[in-house]
């Protein structure tokens, strides 16, 4: 039973991280926006555009990596 | 409560929240079947009990120490971990890269598992409960945060997001009951493609009135985040099929 608890906790980790790369970068654009509402007054209203676009970017290049990934190994090579 | 705020809590919440409640009933129903239903009924409910309690803690202390702004950010950037892991897995699957979800696979699985642990003739069965209660408790945590999302609006908005969660889970069990099978009619996958576009810009939505943006519109603004996410889910769909030929993409499975 105790070490089911561990593996509990990993499967509500892995509600919201199953892709590190990914998490990483979420995080990353949040602090990017926090960081420039904190330094940027007047753009304050913009923000949620900025940070639309860089998770646009961030979603499609992960994307773009996995599939690359993915491509690699069906040609036999290592991933 | 008025029809917009209807729009943007009950119906949504009602769709994400169906889908976990299908996962859930699936493993429960594989639990019932192979090894007898007393079990995993004691597992639901212990889990259950287990979602309220901590709901009810956490949530409490979230909502009466954190300041709103703060709250939303916070909301905003877990919607966001969630949503988008959800949306990038529904993208993989449609691009053929994920097996898509299966809920029968998943079913046969489950009760072949379950009769290769075995099952004690006497005593109570705590494999059977441990499984429910985990499903239970993982899903039901997913719910959590669906209802979170689109009931982040004020007060209407998350009763309606508990209401919608809630019928969906009435429907969902009644159906289980009913069938005694899983519900493979669903069109879980495009769901899950939708809810996870849907709770992303939410997140989107939230964190940035966390950080004191106005957006133009409200809440309408939400739809042009959702029409942006999904165009970019349909084009990825596309750039990734134009990517792999077809034996890479069934050796690039789980990926």
């Amino acid at each position: 039973m105790s070490s089911r608890i561990p593996r509990l906790f990993e499967a509500i980790w892995g509600l919201l991280v199953e892709d590190g790369s990914l998490a990483v970068g979420i995080v990353l654009a949040l602090a990017a926006t926090w960081l420039a509402a904190m330094t940027l007054f007047g753009l304050v209203d913009q923000l949620g555009w900025f940070l639309t676009a860089m998770l646009l970017a961030l979603f499609v290049a992960n994307l773009y990596w996995a599939a690359h990934q993915a491509k690699i190994r069906g040609d036999g090579r290592p991933g | 409560m008025n029809l917009s705020a209807l729009a943007i809590s009950v119906g949504p919440a009602f769709i994400a929240s169906g889908v976990e409640f299908i996962e859930a009933t699936t493993i429960i129903l594989a639990v019932g079947v192979t090894r007898g239903w007393r079990a995993p009924i004691y597992g639901t409910i212990a889990a259950a009990v287990t979602l309220a309690a901590v709901i009810g803690v956490f949530g409490a202390t979230l909502v009466t120490i954190v300041p709103e702004h703060a709250l939303k950010a916070f909301v905003g950037a877990l919607l966001l971990l969630f949503g988008l892991r959800w949306l990038r897995k529904a993208t993989l699957r449609f691009a053929r890269i994920v097996a898509l979800h299966d809920e029968e696979r998943i079913y046969l699985k489950q009760i072949a598992e379950l009769k290769a642990q075995g099952l004690r003739k006497t005593g109570f069965d705590r494999i059977g409960a441990a499984v429910a209660f985990k499903a239970v408790l993982l899903e039901g945590t997913e719910v959590a945060f669906i209802v979170i999302a689109f009931g982040a609006g004020g007060a209407a908005a998350l009763n309606g997001a508990i209401a919608g969660a809630v019928a969906a889970g009435i429907v969902v069990i009644a159906l289980g009951i009913a069938l005694r099978q899983p519900l493979t009619m669903v069109p879980e996958n495009w769901m899950k493609f939708g809810v996870g576009a849907i709770l992303s810009s939410f997140g989107v939505f939230w964190f940035a009135e966390g950080l004191g943006t106005t957006w133009p519109g409200d809440a309408l603004s939400i739809f042009l985040i959702l029409g942006l996410f999904l165009g970019a889910s349909w084009l990825s769909v596309r750039m990734l099929r134009t990517m792999l030929p077809h034996g890479a993409e069934v050796a690039a499975r789980n990926v």
